[in-house]
């Protein structure tokens, strides 16, 4: 590879090192300056460069909500402030889908990089506030049906001119949210980050030049895009297509239904979600940036799982989708929950690609974030709140089972509550954590993983209240190439005198002393007949009792006896 | 035990490691032989007559080994059992449920060591104060025993809820199945830890399990040899806290060797540093696959007990809570290849040569360039007298393997080797940077030891690179790690999770806390043989957080009564240091309660060196530019042999120190100065 750029190849590598370092100091920074224990321990939040059009050079992020918004983000800061207009000490900010992003919780703080009088990058990062204001506290009201019920919006503005932070912004943001200590901090961590981020990249521009530097930001880029290329080669082309529904949007439960139609050519991934819903009530709802980073994050799974994030990578990929659906929703409907929302895009794609690209894509899987919360006012009037996502059943893929209670696509490095911890926070006693075995479901040559039972019992004299949005609660993850499918998501309140009650998205249920909250998430859908199924494999499922004799007989037809038999006359 | 000979050995991939210090004459030496994978036994015995060690002379015995985390790595463990409170047989398979390779569609965790139906759940339940809620059903545990032996089951674990609390029903649960299943290795989780969190403690207690029989086989066979040789001394073995042990605790407990190696390295260079007046260190091991760091701040060696064995930034490993000294590792070693990635970009590892091809230049049918190659290529080691001349490496294989890289990039073959060299250090540079920060530190504040085969050739280049003060490579670098477990001391680390609001707690509680705490580590020391008047008191620390936290953060705290005065401040200020801020009017929670108790025996002094005559240096042309910048092109520059070097030496780069088994490389602006113990202090 003989390139015409005039710096040396290691000259460019070690840029290049130095650069995506810079993205891991930012997430270290603001990972340490924080107050609030959604970015400090879940991990929610991303950080990086771009270069002056917006460009992502490099990014460090803990979820893959954000693979995507920092190049609508920025973009729709240009679009109110062009670049002429810039000034070095500058600070923008901008959140929520009509910013470019997410909801309103995920606030883009976003700093012009100048090189003398050139504006030549930008550092960004992208936080989740804790807290917003709006309808209840933590801002996100799954019930919510217009924007304003879901905290501030900050319109693309400039939070601070040539240095200096206009103090009546921070006031009216410290006036409108419920903990504004926290809130002010993730603010203050934001920018900390950020110009951590300016000071490195003038250390770099420093010594290695800004020629160097810009030459490596195309080096980047284009370095991102052959390794697409040279992956999407190995995509068969075609048109794929595939069809979904999302269940409930939080004010009702009919399905939404969603499709997507994708093209690969060998140098091209176009998405097409036209057909799709329009726009919902609810707040499962995503705006484009959401939809781009849904989409970027399949991509990347399918192109190059372990490479670093940045724009090059995604040059091949290309979406289409109208204004107006529940996939580009238009201010003021609301997107709080959008991850609900935005989590089948990436499932549309992966299930219209997963019968081509067996080694990379599984089955289908529990795919919602299952996130509830149980809560409640302790005698002395202080509040208390449990929120966990749960981990869920992945599908089967071509040569492997499929995994059992794992953590959702929508994040990442995320990890679920002990119970030795919940019972120590919180007025409850976990009864189990276990494989949804008895679920059955998924079964397949490869069978699919299993969901989890997770049962947290009431012992607050106080009773609490359950809020919890299940999606995959009517719809079961998908089984391929004859693989059954998988089972659903679902919510179910145990009174003490045995009374059920179940669902999928539930606001503020009322719990009594001893009612029994259980949390059960779907297993995967299965990949091949499961007449094909390995009798060594069936012997060890059997004796591991995560298939019941019943369930043997039922999918792969054989009675418990026999298989017993035959593995152990082997 | 008729002499003064302390004794340490280090069993690694490819050498048997043994050095050992006569008290008598002061004298220190070292020996190797090859490593026996067979029989491990065989390479000590080796190893020992090699150095000509008068085993019936031999006053103590210290033994570095990798079994226990060979054994596990790979799966030659036993066939094990699980006993758990009901309705938690599945946590040890679930995990935390966290994806860190998170666009791997594909993703699977780490496989559980033992499989579900080997996963017993029994009635019993503790509260998370210790009270107990429902009794342990004792009657249950026939039919757990009868499966279990039906099955062939050599080693049982038990973790039951909440039993760091109160370890009552893992006590009587671990009892029944002494008595139902003789014979049987059982661990109980509390035996081994004392931290809250299911998951994690149910993992350490299966790896404990899984190993026990195994370690138990080792030491009894190494125990018989050596004693049949004429060795009647106690044996230590080195634990990954950085202390030693008893066989016989080791035996229990064997999880506690995990890091067994590796760590002595890190004592090692912290113990140097307090010989020499140097508090805060970077300790950095490059060897043959990987380079290690660890960041030593006021002399104190960082020990934790979140320790992951396999974990990698693509898999979240298996938890293993006990005190491991904090150890990171950061990138490419002398192995690791030089390649293209699918996207054409030059990349160094991680796939490694590992010893066997190894490096091109090795001769063995290795044609990958590796960072060793580049070193060759570019002069700066001497393939003449490879190895402290056991080796002979062809320097026309290193460059034939760098053809194809220069090729592609359109250089030559020194410009490609001196930019290898380069990156390798801005990598190893960026991740030391990025582990100071994240630990709330400035690398400017720190000097760098530098050690293993490869440490020392790339030392200066990378501390100046960092803004390091100074470089310091001590004597015997490529075997530091053997070196520094002649200077450890038996010690006992403790955690206890107690979740206290500090605005309510009772200071005479905590007291009698950490009272017990230390009385079973003096204990624990006093029945591996150490004489009571020779443990000090214990050293002891507090983690704790802001209520609403999940992560905390460590305080040391002052001898004499536990008292709440003060505690606030140290824990805000802590914190501030850690994390930039403090939240002063949050309530404040207790989480664990630490003791480190060591044992304070008599260790070899650092003598000074001897003086030597020093000799004229060779001169050799070498590449440096990757370091030093400027022209293309060799230069000449002197090679001191490093036995030549007398203490108080004074040389100007740039220079090469040559010794056994590695190369120090002194560049242009830096001055060299030979200390009165031996070591090679570079600084600019």
């Amino acid at each position: 590879m003989h390139s015409t750029r005039t710096s040396d190849v290691f000259t460019r590598e070690i840029v290049r090192s130095k650069l995506l370092a810079i993205a891991s100091e930012m997430g270290v920074v603001l990972a340490r300056t924080s107050m609030s224990p959604i970015v400090y321990e879940v991990l929610d939040f991303a950080c990086g460069l771009a270069d002056a059009e917006g460009r992502v050079i490099a990014q460090d992020n803990g979820l893959c909500l954000f693979t995507g918004t920092f190049r609508p983000q920025i973009e729709s800061i240009l679009r109110r402030h062009p670049v002429a207009a810039m000034r070095p000490g500058d600070i923008y900010m901008t959140n929520g889908g009509a910013g470019g992003g997410t909801h309103a919780n995920d606030v883009a703080i976003v700093i012009p990089v100048f090189a003398g009088e050139r504006m030549i990058a930008f550092s960004i990062s992208v936080t989740h506030w804790m807290e917003l204001g709006g309808k209840v506290l933590g801002s996100l009201a799954p019930d919510s049906t217009e924007v304003f019920q879901e905290g501030m919006q900050f319109p693309q503005i400039r939070l601070a001119r040539e240095g200096v932070i206009d103090e009546e912004i921070v006031e009216i943001i410290r006036a409108n949210v419920r903990l504004p200590i926290m809130t002010i901090g993730d603010l203050t961590a934001g920018i900390a980050a950020g110009r951590i981020a300016e000071r490195r990249l003038d250390e770099i521009i420093g010594r290695y030049g800004l020629d160097t530097t810009l030459e490596t930001f195309e080096e980047i880029l284009d370095h991102g895009e052959r390794l697409a290329l040279d992956a999407l080669k190995r995509v068969p082309p075609g048109v794929y297509e595939a069809t979904d529904a999302i269940d409930g949007d939080g004010i009702t439960t009919d399905p939404i239904p969603v499709r997507v139609r994708v093209e690969v050519t060998p140098d091209r991934m176009i998405c097409d979600f036209t057909g799709s819903s329009p726009q919902v009530q609810g707040p499962v709802n995503c705006a484009r940036g959401a939809l781009m980073s849904a989409c970027k994050t399949i991509f990347k799974g399918i192109v190059a799982p372990q490479a670093p994030s940045n724009e090059g990578l995604f040059r091949p990929l290309e979406v289409i989708c109208p204004e107006g659906t529940v996939f580009t929703a238009i201010r003021p409907r609301p997107t709080g929950w959008y991850f609900e929302g935005s989590a089948f895009a990436t499932e549309l794609v992966w299930k219209a690609l997963a019968p081509v690209l067996p080694q990379r894509l599984s089955a289908g899987s529990y795919v919602s974030l299952a996130a509830c919360y149980i809560g409640g006012v302790h005698a002395n009037g202080e509040y208390w709140v449990m929120g966990t996502p749960q981990d869920g059943g992945w599908g089967a893929s071509i040569d492997d089972d499929g995994e059992s209670g794992l953590i959702a696509t929508t994040d990442g490095d995320t990890f679920n509550y002990p119970a030795e911890v919940v019972e120590h926070a919180f007025p409850l006693a976990m009864e189990c954590n276990r494989l949804n075995v008895e679920a059955g479901g998924g079964a397949g040559r490869q069978r699919g993983g299993f969901g989890t039972i997770r049962e947290y019992r009431v012992t607050s004299p106080e009773g609490a209240s359950l809020l919890a949005s299940l999606g995959r609660s009517a719809t079961v993850p998908w089984g391929i190439d004859g693989g059954i499918d998988g089972t659903i998501n679902y919510w179910e309140v145990v009174r003490t005198n045995g009374e059920r009650q179940s669902g999928g998205r539930v606001t503020g249920l009322s719990l009594q002393p001893g009612d029994v909250v259980r949390l059960v998430t779907g297993n995967g859908g299965g990949w091949g007949d499961p007449g094909e199924r390995p009798v060594e494999s069936l012997f060890d499922d059997l004796l591991d009792g995560y298939l019941s004799p019943g369930e043997l007989e039922r999918h792969y037809g054989r009675a418990a006896a026999d298989v017993l038999a035959l593995e152990n006359a082997r | 035990m008729s002499g003064d000979i302390r004794v340490a050995v280090d069993i690694g991939g490819t050498f048997t490691d043994v050095v050992a210090f006569d008290g008598a004459s002061g004298r220190i030496w070292e020996a190797k032989a090859s490593t026996v994978p067979a029989d491990f036994a065989r390479g000590v015995t080796d190893a020992l007559a090699a150095g000509e060690v008068d085993l019936s002379a031999v006053a103590a015995f210290i033994h570095g080994t990798t079994v226990v985390i060979n054994a596990i790595t790979q799966r030659r463990g036993v066939k094990t059992a699980l006993v758990t409170t009901r309705g938690f047989r599945d946590a040890l398979e679930i995990g935390r449920g966290n994806r860190p390779d998170m666009y791997n569609l594909r993703f699977r965790k780490p496989a559980p060591f033992v499989p579900r139906r080997h996963r017993f759940e029994i009635d019993e339940r503790t509260g998370p104060n210790g009270d107990e809620i429902r009794p342990v059903d004792l009657a249950a545990f026939g039919e757990i025993a009868d499966r279990c032996r039906e099955d062939g089951i050599e080693a049982v674990a038990v973790c039951l809820l909440h039993a760091y609390a109160n370890p009552d029903h893992e006590r009587q649960a671990a009892g029944r199945l002494r008595e139902l299943l003789p014979g049987i290795a059982v661990t109980a989780s509390t035996d081994v830890t004392r931290e809250w969190r299911e998951y994690e403690r149910t993992s350490t207690a299966v790896l404990n399990a899984y190993v026990q029989p195994i370690l138990d086989r080792y030491l009894a066979n190494l125990e018989e040899r050596l004693a049949a040789a004429g060795m009647d001394a106690p044996m230590f073995a080195m634990r990954s806290n950085g202390g030693t042990g008893s066989f016989q605790a080791a035996r229990e407990q064997p999880i506690q060797l995990i890091e067994s190696g590796p760590v002595a390295g890190i004592t090692g260079a912290a113990l140097m540093g307090e010989v020499i007046g140097e508090e805060n260190l970077i300790a950095l091991d490059i060897g043959g696959t990987t380079a290690k760091c660890a960041l030593i701040e006021g002399g104190e060696v960082p020990v934790t007990t979140e320790y992951k064995l396999e974990w990698s930034p693509l898999s979240p490993g298996y938890p293993v809570k006990a005190p491991v000294v904090d150890i990171v590792e950061i990138g490419a070693g002398g192995g690791s290849i030089v390649h293209f990635d699918a996207g054409g970009a030059l990349r160094i590892g991680p796939i490694s040569a590992g010893a066997d091809p190894g490096p091109a230049c090795y001769g063995r049918g290795g044609i990958n360039p590796t960072v060793t190659d580049a070193l060759v290529v570019s002069g700066l080691l001497d393939a003449d007298r490879f190895l402290g001349g056991r080796l002979k490496a062809d320097a026309s294989l290193a460059r034939a393997a760098f053809e194809p890289i220069a090729a592609r990039l359109g250089v030559d073959v020194d410009a490609a080797a001196a930019g290898v060299l380069a990156l390798m250090a801005e990598q190893t540079v960026d991740a030391l940077k990025l582990i100071s920060i994240r630990r709330g530190h400035d690398p400017r504040d720190f000097s760098l030891v530098a050690f293993g085969g490869g440490g020392p050739v790339h030392a200066c280049a990378i501390a100046a690179e960092l803004g390091a003060r100074r470089v310091i490579i001590p004597p015997f670098p490529a075997t530091f790690s053997a070196w520094g477990m002649l200077m450890t001391r038996p010690r006992v680390d403790r955690v206890q999770t107690r979740v206290l609001s500090l605005d309510r707690l009772d200071p005479a509680a905590v007291e009698a806390l950490f009272a017990e705490m230390e009385w079973s580590s003096r204990e624990e020391l006093v029945r591996q043989g150490l004489d009571p008047d020779a443990i000090g008191p214990s050293r002891r620390s507090l983690d704790m957080r802001y209520k609403g936290q999940e992560h905390t953060v460590q305080a040391p705290i002052d001898g004499g009564a536990f008292t709440l005065d003060g505690l606030p401040q140290r824990f805000h200020e802590r914190h501030r240091r850690r994390y930039t801020f403090a939240l002063e009017d949050t309530p404040i929670e207790l989480v664990n309660l630490r003791t480190i108790t060591v044992a304070d025996i008599p260790l070899p002094a650092i003598a000074d060196a001897e003086p030597v005559e020093g000799a004229r240096p060779r001169m050799r042309r070498v590449d440096i530019r990757h370091a030093a910048g400027g022209a293309a092109g060799k230069i000449e520059i002197p090679v001191h042999d490093r036995g030549a070097l007398a203490p108080g030496t004074h040389l100007a780069g740039p220079l090469l120190v040559e010794e056994a088994a590695t190369t120090t490389l002194v560049l242009p602006g830096q001055s060299l100065e030979v200390d009165r113990v031996g070591n090679l202090v570079i600084s600019w």
